[in-house]
Order: C-alpha cells, then sequence, then structure tokens
C-alpha cells in the first residue's frame, strides 16, 4: 500500500464511487437499449466495489477486498445470464430495446 | 352389566343408516330398500323395548354425548351447546311408541307402495327412515336446542313426503304449505330457544342444573336467573318465553290458528300419512310440552292458553270433520281434534292424561290410517266414501280392526280412546273451577265428543255398511298379508291400550295400583328427579275441586256423561248413515255448511294476511338490496376501482419499473434524511 492512496481521505473515494454510480444510473434510465442496461449496470455495480476496497483500506482489513472480489464473481455470472436474456429478448421480437416487448403487463 | 344406555345412539343411528342405504344403494336393492328400513325400525324397536324394560328396572340416564360448542361470558355458567340422551319414563315410553308405529308402516307400505307398483321408491324408504330417526332423535334430545335441531328435521322430512308424488299438481303445493306454515311457528320456537339459553345460560332439560329447575328456583326467590330484559317481571318473562316455544308446539302439532297445512298434508301417501299422524311429526309438539312441563307448569297463564287453544281446537276442528267426503280428510280433522285434546290435558295440569292419551292415539290413529290405506287399496285409490259401501263383507279383517279404532277414536267403553279422553276431561273439570279459560277449554272439549262420535261413525257407516256404491266397492282389490298384519297389531293395541291407566275403575272400586301409567310417569319404578308427575303437580298452579260431590261420584258423573254424549253422536250417525242406501244430510245444515266445507275460510284469510304482508315485504327487500347489499357492494366497488387504477402502473415497459424503483429509494433517502435531520 502506497502512502499517496493512504493519505487520500476516503470522502473523495465516496464521491467518485457516487459519481460513477449515477453515471450507470443515467444509463439505465435514459437508454432504451438491452446491451447499455446491461452495461450501466455494470458501472453501478463497480461503483459498490469501489466503496467496498476504499473502506477496506480506511479500516485496515480484508473483508471489504473480499466481498469486492465476491461482486467480481457475481458481476461475472449476472452477465451471462444477462446477455443469455438478451439474446432470448432479440429472437422473440427482433429488436433488443426493451420498450418494445411490454408483454408482461395488465 | 351391558349398559343399555350407551346403544340409545343406535336408536336414533338405525334408521338413519337405512336412510343412507335407501338413498345411496336403494334401487340396486330389491323392493327399492324397503327390508332396510324394516330391519332398522326393528332393531330400534327392540332396543326400545330394552330400553323400557330397564328403565322399568330403575334405570334413567341423563347424559351428554358430545358438546360442540361452548362458551363463556353469557349468565353464570359457561354456555355448552350439546348433544345427549335424556332417558325416562317418559320418553322411553315415546321410543317404543314411535319405534312400534315406524315399523309396522314399514310394512304396511310392502303392502301399499310395492305392491302397487309405486316408483322412486328409494326416495320413499329414505325418507320414511329419516323422518323416524329424525323423531326418535328428538325423542331423546336432552336439551332444548338439540330438540329444536330434531324437530326442524322432522319438518324436512315431512315436507319430502308429502310432496312424494311430486308430479302431481297437489303434493308439492301441500308440501310446501306444511312446510312454511309449521316453520312460521318454528320462528317463535326458535326464538323461544335463544330466549332460554340468554335467560338461564342452559337448554338442559333434567338436571338441578336444567333451566326448568331454575325457573322454579328463581321464583321461589332460592335462585336467580342470568339475564331478564330489562324492567321486564321474571313472571311475566317466563310467560312470554312459554308462548314463545308454544309458537313451534302450535304448527307442529296443527293446533288453531296453524292447523291449516294439516288435512293438505294427506297429499302424502298414506302410511307417511299414518306416520305424521300418530307418531312423529305432529306429536312432536305435544311430546315437547310433555317433556319441558316442569317449565310450563311455572306460569299459569300459559297453561290456561294451552288448554284454551287445546280445548278450541278439539272443537274446531270435529265440526269441520262432519262435512268432508274423502275418507283421510274425516281422519286429518280427527287428528287435529284429537291433539287438541292432548293440549288441553297439558293446559289443565293432566299431564299423565296428555301422555296417556298420546299413548292411545298413536296407537288407534295409525290403526285408522292403515286402514283407510287398505280400503284405498281396495278401492284403487279413490277416496270418496261416497262410493264406497258395503266394504264389510268384503274385507272382515280391515273392518273389525277399523272399528275398533272408531270405537276407541270415538271415546266408547272399554276402548284405550275412553279411557284417556275421559281422564282428560276429569282433569280439566276438576282443576276448572275458578279458571275461565279452563273452563271454557272443558267446554268445548265436552262439546267435541258427540261431534267426534258422529262424524267417525259416520265414516264408519259409510264406508263399510249399506250398499256399494259403485263397482270398484262391489269388487274391492283383495289386500295382502303386509296389510293385514300391522292391522291386526293395532287393532289389538287399540282395544287394550287404555289397560295400563284405569284410573276411574280404581278410584270407585278402591283397586290400588291398577293406575300404571301413572305410577309409571311418577318415576315409582326409575327415573331422573324433577321430571316426575308428582313434581309437575306440586309446582303446579292447580288444585282439584269435586263440584259433584265427592272424587268418585266427580268421576262417575264425567265417564257418564262423555259416555252418553259419544253413545249419543253415534246413534246419531247410525239414525243417518246406516242405511242401505245413505244420502247427504249435509244440506240441513244451510249456510253452516259451506262454512264447513271450505274450513272456516281460514285458508282464505291466511291467504289474504300472507297479501296485506306484501309492503312489508317489499320494504324489507328494497331495505336489503339497496342499503344491505348497497354496502357489501359499495366496499367490493372501491377494491376493484382502487385495483382497476393502481394496477396501470405495470405496463410492461422495463425502464418505467427501473425509473419507479430509483424513485422510490430517492424518496427513501430523503425521508430518511429528513427524520433524521441531515437538512437541519
Amino acid at each position: 500500500m502506497t502512502a499517496v492512496a493512504s493519505s487520500i481521505p476516503p470522502e473523495w473515494y465516496l464521491l467518485l464511487a457516487a459519481a460513477v454510480f449515477c453515471v450507470g444510473l443515467f444509463g439505465v434510465l435514459t437508454r432504451r437499449d438491452a446491451l447499455y442496461f446491461l452495461m450501466s449496470v455494470e458501472l453501478m455495480m463497480n461503483a459498490a466495489n469501489i466503496n467496498f476496497v476504499a473502506f477496506a483500506l480506511y479500516y485496515g482489513d480484508l473483508t471489504g477486498q473480499v466481498f469486492a472480489l465476491f461482486v467480481i464473481a457475481l458481476a461475472a455470472a449476472e452477465v451471462a445470464i444477462g446477455i443469455g436474456i438478451i439474446l432470448v429478448l432479440y429472437r422473440n421480437f427482433g429488436v433488443t430495446d426493451v420498450t418494445v416487448p411490454t408483454e408482461m403487463r395488465w | 352389566m351391558i349398559d343399555v344406555f350407551s346403544y340409545v345412539p343406535a336408536i336414533v343411528l338405525l334408521p338413519f343408516f337405512s336412510f343412507l342405504i335407501a338413498l345411496g344403494a336403494g334401487k340396486y336393492l330389491p323392493k327399492g330398500g324397503a327390508f332396510g328400513g324394516v330391519a332398522a325400525t326393528a332393531g330400534s324397536f327392540l332396543l326400545s323395548l330394552w330400553v323400557l324394560a330397564t328403565v322399568a328396572g330403575g334405570g334413567a340416564v341423563n347424559r351428554t354425548i358430545y358438546t360442540w360448542a361452548s362458551a363463556g361470558g353469557i349468565g353464570p355458567t359457561d354456555v355448552e351447546l350439546s348433544f345427549g340422551i335424556l332417558i325416562d319414563p317418559l320418553s322411553a315410553l315415546m321410543l317404543v311408541i314411535v319405534t312400534l308405529v315406524a315399523l309396522l308402516v314399514h310394512v304396511f307400505s310392502l303392502g301399499y307402495m310395492n305392491d302397487e307398483g309405486e316408483t322412486g321408491l328409494p326416495r320413499y324408504y329414505a325418507g320414511l327412515g329419516l323422518f323416524t330417526a329424525s323423531m326418535l332423535g328428538f325423542v331423546v334430545a336432552d336439551n332444548l336446542l338439540m330438540a329444536f335441531m330434531f324437530f326442524e328435521l322432522v319438518g324436512l322430512c315431512s315436507y319430502l313426503l308429502i310432496g312424494f308424488h311430486f308430479r302431481e299438481p297437489g303434493p308439492p303445493s301441500a308440501a310446501k304449505k306444511a312446510f312454511l306454515v309449521t316453520r312460521f311457528g318454528d320462528y317463535f320456537f326458535l326464538i323461544g330457544v335463544v330466549a332460554v339459553i340468554g335467560t338461564f345460560g342452559t337448554a338442559q332439560f333434567a338436571g338441578p342444573e336444567s333451566f326448568p329447575a331454575l325457573a322454579d328456583a328463581a321464583l321461589n326467590g332460592s335462585g336467580s336467573v342470568a339475564w331478564t330484559p330489562g324492567g321486564v317481571e321474571l313472571q311475566t318473562w317466563l310467560t312470554v318465553v312459554g308462548l314463545l316455544i308454544l309458537g313451534g308446539v302450535v304448527g307442529k302439532s296443527a293446533q288453531f290458528p296453524l292447523h291449516t297445512w294439516l288435512p293438505d298434508a294427506m297429499e302424502g301417501p298414506t302410511p307417511v300419512s299414518a306416520l305424521i299422524h300418530a307418531a312423529t311429526m305432529v306429536a312432536a309438539g305435544v311430546y315437547l310440552v310433555a317433556r319441558m312441563y316442569g317449565f310450563y307448569a311455572l306460569t299459569p297463564t300459559t297453561l290456561a292458553v294451552i288448554a284454551f287453544i287445546g280445548g278450541f281446537t278439539a272443537l274446531f276442528a270435529a265440526t269441520m270433520g262432519l262435512v268432508k267426503d274423502e275418507l283421510k280428510q274425516v281422519l286429518a280433522y280427527s287428528t287435529i281434534s284429537q291433539y287438541g285434546y292432548m293440549m288441553l290435558a297439558l293446559g289443565a295440569g293432566g299431564y299423565v292424561a296428555a301422555v296417556f292419551h298420546l299413548t292411545t292415539h298413536a296407537f288407534f290413529k295409525a290403526l285408522l290410517f292403515l286402514g283407510a290405506g287398505a280400503v284405498i287399496i281396495a278401492m284403487h285409490h279413490n277416496e270418496d266414501m261416497w262410493d264406497m259401501g258395503g266394504l264389510k263383507s268384503e274385507m272382515p279383517v280391515t273392518y273389525v280392526t277399523f272399528l275398533a279404532g272408531s270405537l276407541a277414536l270415538a271415546g266408547i267403553f272399554p276402548f284405550a280412546g275412553f279411557w284417556s279422553k275421559d281422564e282428560i276431561l276429569y282433569e280439566a273439570l276438576v282443576h276448572a273451577p275458578g279458571e275461565p279459560l279452563l273452563f271454557g277449554g272443558y267446554l268445548m272439549g265436552l262439546l267435541a265428543v258427540p261431534v267426534t262420535a258422529f262424524y267417525t261413525f259416520r265414516m264408519v257407516f259409510l264406508t263399510f255398511h249399506g250398499e256399494p256404491r259403485s263397482d270398484t266397492a262391489r269388487d274391492p282389490e283383495p289386500v295382502r298379508w303386509n296389510v293385514k298384519g300391522p292391522l291386526a297389531v293395532l287393532g289389538s293395541l287399540a282395544v287394550v291400550t287404555g289397560l295400563i291407566n284405569m284410573v276411574p275403575v280404581q278410584k270407585v272400586l278402591g283397586l290400588e295400583g291398577i293406575d300404571l301409567l301413572h305410577r309409571w310417569l311418577d318415576n315409582e319404578w326409575g327415573g331422573i328427579a324433577g321430571l316426575s308427575s308428582h313434581h309437575y303437580a306440586d309446582i303446579g298452579p292447580y288444585s282439584s275441586q269435586y263440584i259433584v260431590g265427592g272424587e268418585v261420584a266427580t268421576v262417575l258423573v264425567g265417564a257418564a256423561v262423555s259416555l252418553g254424549l259419544a253413545l249419543t253422536g253415534l246413534l246419531v250417525a247410525w239414525q243417518l248413515y246406516n242405511v242401505p242406501s245413505p244420502t247427504e244430510h249435509t244440506a240441513k245444515l244451510g249456510g253452516i255448511k259451506d262454512v264447513l266445507y271450505n274450513n272456516y275460510y281460514l285458508d282464505e284469510l291466511q291467504v289474504w294476511l300472507a297479501y296485506r304482508t306484501e309492503d312489508v315485504a317489499g320494504g324489507a327487500d328494497t331495505f336489503d338490496q339497496g342499503i344491505i347489499d348497497g354496502v357489501v357492494n359499495g366496499v367490493s366497488s372501491v377494491s376493484l376501482i382502487g385495483g382497476d387504477r393502481i394496477r396501470q402502473v405495470q405496463n410492461g415497459v422495463v425502464s418505467q419499473y427501473a425509473a419507479l424503483l430509483t424513485l422510490g429509494l430517492v424518496a427513501l433517502i430523503v425521508l430518511l434524511g429528513v427524520t433524521g435531520g441531515w437538512f437541519l
């Protein structure tokens, strides 16, 4: 661990994570393509990872880092399932636009 | 030693099983399931005899079998609603009567229904089985609520059986009438049951915690009741409760003014009429009063009302029987009249006399109805007496037994009916001084004696004597053993049943101990404390006064008067109708004839009254449809419309779900921030 990393106060990490999270959220709310959706979700997860790692550094234990590893593994699995869903979506509707398939409604 | 009382439920359940068998498998069985019914009632009869013997040996039981609901907070004790059995001399006697008549009716039905090629026999035997089971359940009931339930079942079965020939227009209408008219009375009974439970916290018939005992204690001041409606004096309230329960009795036992269903009930098959009139439905009302006599004896007003209704009905129904042309109609009015006598006896404090008449009447009326059934078979289902005549030489067994039943009904010495009717009139007479209502009942009961004898022998002479007046009467269809057998049994009983209670003979000759029924109902051989005729006499309001000389003189004069009146009626009938070709003499009655033919226009009156309630019923309907249903529909439509609006949110667009999710999160954070004080 470098002295530079530990000399940065945790607020900066939190601000960075919040910024990344908001970028992901903005993507989810504005984009209509399912692939962008997936990528935005990925961004939001990584924002959470930044928080985990930052606090692990701040408190000096490894729990947060372990959690970050878990989240990365989870994200990999999520991408596999997400892409599968998008493939099925494309097969059934011919588009990857999430606003087109509105079959699951009242 | 085997405990016979644990088999008492079997007495009720055997006919119930025959009902299930006939209903489920009747069409695969020979004779439409009849043998199941015969076997079940025979089994019940044997068990009842055993119970009777056990009671005679000193046994009696008051046992709760199953408690199906219990609740605290009403009255001093917890209220328990249960099924149970109460076997004392009264119910043991009634069990034997009901099962014997039911057995004979089942056997007779083999001749009346099976041999006549009726269809729908499984339905018929199922109905008979359920009818018998319901009545037996009613007889053994140990509390008022259970009695009420079986009372209703009896009403249901009468509906099913009266309407047996449901493809013809008459029977379904008669069945509906019987159901509705008795239900009108039962409505008051139901309120009475609730009132009893509310007042005493119990509906038990027997024991120190029973409602008659509690009422007695409360009136003596040595106890109190749980509840009376605000400000009403206890005596008044008990009278009201007694009259409410009497409503059910008046309906079921066909007393004025709710008797109108019974003559119409003749639309049912004749064996069913025998069962209804002799042992089950109509007997249920009188039996109920006898069962809770410890309660009625406490309220003199109720007793007086019972006596007056009974005496009035006895005379009233007898007059209508004078002019009827159909055999079963005459018998129907005689039933109403005879039950009037029993009510008169109960109201006059003649508990034993009433039970005595119930017993003898069960036998001779079952006999008369089965005899009428035999005649109807012979006449190819023509019931008009003016088409009969001369049947005495063609059907001697029926004639002799029918004659025995008629002599009993008319109250001719020494047949069964003489003893019981005489005792009723005697009880009414000695208790009447100072009781105007009771005295009125007595006079009407006395007046009904010659009328009864007259219509009974008018019926006998028209049916069996003289020249045959139609081709079927000249060549009647023969009847088989299954008709003659029950007739012979009941005929013998109609002759000898009077022997069980020869009180006049005892009093006049000074012979001790031949008043068996008195000693039986006085728990001399065994019974339950508080349910004896002695106890009822002690708590009852009456004392005996002999208006002619002493007791013996009163007995003799009373018997002589009623026998003289009966013989007068018989002789008049003899003069008018025992001729080779009798003619109608009703024209001599003038305008009264039409009134009697039309049953005093009571049916019309009831229909008129029913139409008068149309506005009330319409108002109730509007209230129900508008207000009650309106509230319910309003509540449901709020949910419906709300749900309809809210589900629009779920529109299938994933982006909007995400947006809502985010908005929700932001709202939560803001909420937490405001309450957590971040912005201060």
